[in-house]
This record gives C-alpha cells, structure tokens and sequence, in this order.
C-alpha cells in the first residue's frame, strides 16, 4: 500500500517496515538491531561505528567513501540509542531516487546491498575484527564518550538519568563507559556481532520508491545461515513512583547552571490512559504555550529554556532548564508548582486544545520526509503492537481534563539535579 | 495586479512561482501538493551584521546596539493581547524564528490549519509592539541565553577565531550581542529597527508544502499593508586586509581541545557568487573530505575524529575558508592542512577526485530539495543572496576542474590564516 507504513514479518525477530511513496527526492533504508541494555553496552555500542567504517569488499574507510560518492553521495550513518531499556545499534542510509541518476540506476538495490556488506560480511578474519580499526574505533568511541560533557545541556541530562536510574539497567550509558570500552578486544567484538546477529531483534526500515519485494530477499538470504532460534526479550522496568527525593549537585567550571528534574510518570505506555500521559506532559512542559515556557521563561524571566519531556518507554518525565545558581531554590519551587497545579486541575480548556492541537499537528507532519518516517519505524520496533501516527492522534485525540489531572496526579519527584560553576568559597 | 513569474527545474520536475505583491513584498510559493504539511517563512533582510546602516530618504548613518537584530526577533512574539505563541496555540502550528548574521525570519509549519497559522505570521510580524517594560524582561532572558552559548565550545571557538580575523566587520560579535550591549537597547530602539528593516520592501515569504499560490494571496491581500519602498544600505565596514592576530585560546570545560583554523579572504565586491560557493565547497571536500587522503591520514593516526569538517563561511562582506574538529594537536592538523593546500597548488587537482567530489556534491544538493523547512528557508536565502533555488543544481552540472584550479589560486593564502583553539580547563 502507498503512504502507509506496512510490516512484514520475514523471519524470527525480523520484520521489514516499508513505506511506499514517491513523493521525496530520496530514499532511506536502515537496519536496526536491537538488543537489552546491559552489561555488554560497551561492545555493542562499537559496533555500529567498526561496521560503517569498511567491509571486505571495501577494506578500508576511504575506498567505503569513494563508493559512497559513488552512489551520488549516499550518507552512511551509524547510530546507538536506547528505547527504554533496549539498546539500538543502527545504521541508516540516505540516497537519491532513482529517477535522479545518471543513467537510471537502481541506488536503492545497490544501497541495501552495501549495507547488507557491511552487516554480514565485515572486514574480519578468523573470528576476529581488524586490530588496528579496532583500536582506532575504541579511541573514538572514548572520546565520544568523553565529548558529551562538551554539551552541558547533554551532559546534565545525562548525570540525572544516571543517578535517578542507578539501580535500573536505564542508568547505563547506551554508549557503553569508559572501563567497558577499554576492555573491548578484536575478538570479544565479533563474538558480540555473532550474538547481535543470533539474538537481536531487528527491524529493517524502507522508505521511498524502491521495491521492497527485492530487498526483502536480499536480507532474508543473508539471515539464512544463521540461527535465530534464540531471540533476546527485551522488557523495561517501570518504577511506578519515586520513594524519597535525591538532590544531587555538581560543579564543573561553566557559566550557566543546568537544572534537570526527573520525575516518575506513575504509568506504563500499555496503559489506557497513556494518551492522557502524553497530553499532560505537553501542557506542563512541551511548547512555548506550556505551563514552564509561560511561568518560568515569560513570566519570572528566570531562563531562555525551561521544558518536560516524557521518555514513554520507560515512563518518566525529565524537566530542563539553564538557570543562574542564585536562581536554583525559585526555579525549583516554581516547577514543582506548575506541576501542582495541573495536579489540582489548574488549567483552562485552552491549554487542553492547545496541546491536543500542537502534538496532533507535529504527528501528523511525520510522514512529510523520509528521515521521520525512518525515525518513526524506529521508535515502534521494540512495542508489542506497531502503532501509527494516526493511532496516536487517536488516542489523545478525545483526552479528557480528568484524564490529564487524573494522569498528573500519578507523577512524582524522584531526582533533583543541578550543575553549577566551580566557586572556590563553596568547596569543601 | 501582482506580477507572477514560474521557476521551472527540468530533471527535478519541480517549479515555484515568484510574486511582487502590491504591498511591496516578494511572496515565494512552492507547491508540494502530496505532501501533508506546510511551512511559511517571514523574513527581512536584516541580521546582527547591521549595527550600521543608512536608509534611502535620509543621509545620517546610524549606529545601534550590537544583538539589537536578535533583540527585535524575540519582542516582536508579543502584542498588547494575546503573543503570538498564543495565537499559534490554537491552530497547532509549531512556530519559531531565528536571526542569523545577514537575516531575521519567523516560520511555523503545520499539518493543518494553513491560512489560519498564515493569518497569524503575516499579521503579528506587521505589529509591532514594545515597551520599556517588556525589553526590561527580556534582557533578562536573552542574558540566559547569551550565558547559556558561553559554555557551547563549539560557538566559541568560532565566535573567537572571527575576532582574530576581522578587526571592523560586525560578523566578529556574537548574534545575540553582549549583556552590555543589549543592556542599551531600548523601546525606542527597537521601533527604529523595526521602521527601517522590517518594510516589506526589505522582506520575503517564502511557503513550501500542501498550499497553492490562490490561498496564499487570499491571505496576503487581505493582511498586507503596502509600504512606502525605502531602500536600505548595508554600510562599508572599512575591514582592513590583513588579519588582527594569527591565534587565539580559551579554556573551557571540554574533554579534548577543539579547533577553528580560518583562512581570511578579501574581494572588492561584498557577496560571493553562486558560482565561487560552489567550486570552494568541491574544493573543500577535495582537500580535507571524508574521502581525501588528508583524511584519512590524520584519522588514521588518531589526529582528528569524526566531528572534523569544513566549510565556506561567507555573507555580505566577509568570507573565511574554515577547518574545524576536535584534536589531541591542533597546530599539528594546521600544518598538515596547509601542506596540504600548497601540495596541491603545486600540482594541482586529479581529474578523478573531482569529478567524484563533483557527483557527491550534486547528489546532497538534490537532497536538500526534499523538505518543506529546507525548501522554504533555502528560498529566502537564494532570494536575498540573488539567485534562484535550482541553480545550484545547474552550477553543479556546468562546473568544470579548470574552474576549481582557478578557484585555488586565489583562495587559502596562508598569511591570512588563523587558528582558534579552546583547551579543557
């Protein structure tokens, strides 16, 4: 069917999410793998990058290049997140129709073969990857790890999940940490290849014109040698509400403070009422018509960016805001407050349509390029039943005020981070 | 009657249709029928570039603020009632702005709702409304955000290295201006500002996406005041040649020290052509891309990471080659960059290269032809910079390697090279 996703299922654990269209310049074709978060994070968050880099057909970064330019530019791109507690190693592509090419050959065939390379048929030898690109991958891999701190905004986030999940596997870093990768060596790499392989769930997604029957074949072929009798579960652990109240703050030398607030959202997204979740993190915190842009931002004129964010999988919703230090205890407050009174049913109609209006709008944009379209495949992957934008818009569509203060009333603090500047009088 | 011109692009089978509307603005329409959504972009040829300018019915130059630009994007959301956020609210369009160095625009895109949410641009960018109170808060929120940039590496090490190189030219001072400059911005100010750029003369909209140019006219008839047409004159920066320093360092808190190497370079003319962006980007990609063996030989030997890159940074007059990355030895990368640049001076360039360099290129630029957002805002770009969108992509198939080599010799020349580097703290 055309302008619809459509998911066929190909073999154990593997499905092929296409979307039909010809509306767009370019295609978009990405393999994902995913896999529970856990110990093993380190290597498989090397994986994506030593797998992009070269295969045995193009044994090194700069002949992989030159094919790619190839192929009028196509952009490889490796990738590692979570989705709750799964960890997702990705590669995606992103090429020009076939119509654009010079002599009208099919990039979308030749696109998903190169990928198909560089998934099954690496650059390694004797159950081992090559030393020397392992060793450059680590490197980088470290400093990635490292550079997140570069971005306070990232890197504030980031310290509040970890400290607020520190006993749930969600803590963990999806690019694994810095003792995991220096333990990684060429042959516990491709034994983790192996398993993802064997194990993991995957999800090939296709967008544009190409013809998906083909591609289909293509990966099943490849599939075909390996067993895949043994596919991991993949579960994320909900703590439904927060105990006690963690208040943590650290001090790098920055100018600006981050604030991040985590908060338990009380409810899983099999919930009935989830659509209510969604529209209640919304009017809290999701656009500049929402209660912390308005109060906190407008109002005290305390921050250029203060916002929720509902992390759905895993059923939290984290604040952010870049305030000054002197400003930590008003912001604070004022946050909490706003959340209180979504919680009494402070809120007026216009905020309910506002935000069933805003997130309707933003859902039903998704199908508009092939990136979000890819993006949106991605973010079903691990659910027990693929839902599409319009069924989201389905079920928010018809939120009720109740629902939301029902669903506010669930929500509870859990962390309260801070980093702030280095001050000497402030040292211990 | 308005004056309607068709853009048509063969091989991309695409065209948009350019309109000079009664009321003085130029109303860009890009009809993308299959798509479901649509995006409309409001903008006026005025950036943080101009702290100084002159108008075509008076003959004083005047001086304002810097970050004045940004300033006036952020007031211009509110109105007596409702903002426009407000207003945005009911329609379900996600709406924005930005100011860049040479441009201010206002967007939203939408699923839904278009001619409401057009309703909405048009009228609240055409009402201005500012008073002393309300730029008294707002100083204290663009402070935040001015902060907030100060600890971004990233635009650090830029905004420093421009300092370096230019020594007059407003690009060297950060968009948003300082907490002291904007400290002087008044309501007085921002009407100035407002009065001046924002005529609609000076202005464009672009719109891409589920829309035809009917519905957009609908609206524009109705909301568009026609304004007097005054001209605005970018004034001479007096930029010197020569560069103010040749290196700059900062620490911050980062990982590895990160890096700007900027190449300065001077024209009689202020604005690059087409033409000379291009052959500078093929240029780019042959010297430092991905597939150039500089590349790999400086990621191989673990001098560089994946965040290194490169690019032509020009506007109106300014233009700066810039190398840039993360590394354990920035000066060592320098050097090996400007080897590199005086190795193939000498030798000049290898057909193959180019010619892959060439198709690579010519595969991102279509592309870039797929999103309403990048449509729309390339649009307004192209317009004010005085060329039409697609042709980019006939340069692309025209560009010839001896048009390349001649770009080469005037570019990069070393004695106006310098290099910006943040440490960790």
């Amino acid at each position: 069917m055309e302008n619809s996703f459509n998911i066929t299922k190909i073999a154990n654990g593997i499905s092929v999410c296409s979307y039909n269209t010809n509306r767009f310049k370019t295609g978009r074709i990405s393999f994902n793998i995913a896999v529970p978060l856990g110990d093993n994070a380190s290597a498989n968050a090397i994986l994506p990058y030593i797998l992009n880099r070269s295969c045995g057909k193009y044994p090194d970064f700069s002949k992989l290049n030159a094919r790619l330019a190839e192929l009028y530019g196509a952009a490889l791109t490796p990738s590692v997140s979570k989705i709750g507690e799964a960890q997702v190693i990705r590669l995606s592509m992103t090429m020009i129709d076939d119509r654009f090419a010079f002599e009208n050959e099919s990039l979308y065939q030749q696109c998903a073969e190169l990928l198909c390379d560089l998934i099954f048929e690496p650059n390694a030898e004797n159950g081992s990857f090559n030393e020397s690109e392992v060793n450059r991958e680590k490197r980088l891999l470290l400093e990635r790890i490292e550079s997140e701190k570069n971005d306070k905004r990232v890197y504030a986030l980031r310290r509040c999940e970890e400290i607020m999940c520190e006993n749930e596997q969600y803590g963990i870093n999806c690019y694994g940490d810095t003792h995991g990768v220096e333990a990684l060596t060429p042959q516990s790499i491709f034994d983790t290849w192996q398993d993802l392989l064997r194990k993991g769930v995957v999800q090939v997604n296709i967008v544009g014109n190409a013809d998906v029957d083909v591609i289909c074949e293509l990966v099943k072929n490849r599939f075909a040698k390996i067993p895949r009798d043994e596919i991991s579960n993949i579960n994320t652990k909900i703590i439904k509400s927060a105990k006690e109240v963690k208040r943590i703050n650290e001090q790098l030398p920055i100018n600006q403070g981050k604030l991040v607030i985590g908060y338990r959202a009380g409810i899983t997204e099999q919930d009935e009422n989830f659509g209510a979740v969604r529209v209640m993190a919304d009017i809290f915190g999701g656009a500049p018509y929402s209660k912390l842009f308005v109060n906190v931002r407008e109002k005290m004129s305390l921050c250029y960016y203060c916002s929720a964010r509902l992390y759905r999988k895993k059923g939290i919703i984290m604040v952010q805001s870049g305030i000054e230090k002197e400003n930590e205890e008003k912001a604070i407050t004022e946050i909490n407050n706003q959340l209180k009174l979504l919680q009494n049913g402070e809120f007026i109609q216009d905020e309910l349509k506002a935000s069933i209006a805003g997130l309707k709008d933003t859902l039903m944009r998704v199908s508009d390029t092939p990136e979000d379209i890819d993006a949106w495949g991605y973010s079903q992957m691990t659910a027990n039943a693929f839902k599409s934008p319009q069924d989201i818009v389905n079920e928010i569509e018809n939120v009720e005020p109740h629902q939301v203060i029902e669903a506010a009333r669930k929500v509870t603090l859990d962390t309260i981070y801070m980093l702030s500047g280095e001050e000497g009088e402030e040292n211990e | 009657m308005n004056n309607i011109t068709e853009i048509k692009n063969n091989l991309l089978g695409d065209s948009y249709f350019k309109i000079k509307h009664n009321s003085g603005l130029t109303i860009i329409v890009f009809s993308k029928s299959d798509y479901t959504s649509s995006y409309a972009v409001f903008g006026t040829n005025y950036g943080s570039i101009d702290t100084a300018f002159k108008t075509s019915d008076k003959n004083e130059i005047i001086t304002i603020p810097e970050g004045t630009a940004h300033f006036l994007e952020h007031k211009l959301f509110e109105s007596e009632d409702l903002d426009a956020f407000e207003r945005y609210a009911k329609t379900g369009a996600s709406a924005n702005a930005y100011t860049s160095f040479d441009k201010t625009c206002y967007l939203f895109s939408c699923s839904g709702n278009f001619k409401e949410s057009l309703e909405i641009l048009l009228d609240f960018v055409q009402h201005p409304y500012f008073t002393q109170q309300t730029v008294q808060k707002e100083q204290g929120i663009i402070g935040q955000e001015i902060k907030m940039y100060e600890d971004v590496p990233d635009w650090k090490v830029l905004f420093n290295l421009l300092k370096i190189l230019y020594h007059k030219h407003p690009v060297r001072i950060d968009i948003a201006g300082t907490v002291e400059s904007i400290a002087q911005i008044s309501d007085k100010t921002l009407y100035d500002c407002y009065n001046t750029f924002y005529n609609l003369n000076n202005m464009v909209l672009a719109v891409a996406g589920n829309t035809t140019v009917d519905e957009v006219l609908e609206v524009a008839d109705r909301l568009l005041k026609p304004s007097k047409d005054i001209k605005v004159e970018r004034t001479n920066y007096d930029e010197p040649c020569e560069i103010v320093n040749d290196y700059i360092e900062q620490k911050l808190s980062v990982f590895m020290p990160q890096f700007n190497l900027g190449f300065k370079e001077n024209y009689e003319t202020p604005k690059r052509s087409l033409k000379e962006q291009i052959c500078t980007r093929i240029l780019l990609e042959i010297i430092a891309g991905d597939t150039s063996p500089l590349y790999k030989e400086l990621f191989s030997q673990g001098l560089i990471n994946t965040s290194f890159g490169s690019e032509y940074f020009t506007g109106y007059g300014f233009a700066t080659v810039i190398f840039a990355g993360e590394s354990k030895d920035p000066r060592e990368v320098t050097q090996r960059i400007k080897e590199e640049i005086k190795r193939l001076k000498t030798n000049g360039i290898n057909e193959a290269d180019f010619q892959r360099v060439r198709k690579m290129l010519y595969g991102r630029t279509i592309m870039g032809y797929n999103d309403v957002d990048s449509i729309a805002n390339e649009l307004i770009s192209c317009h004010f910079e005085g060329f039409e969108l697609f042709d980019e992509v006939d340069v692309f198939k025209s560009v010839t390697l001896l048009d390349v080599e001649q770009r080469l010799t005037r570019q990069m020349d070393e004695s106006l090279s310098a290099l910006s580097v943040i440490l960790p703290a």
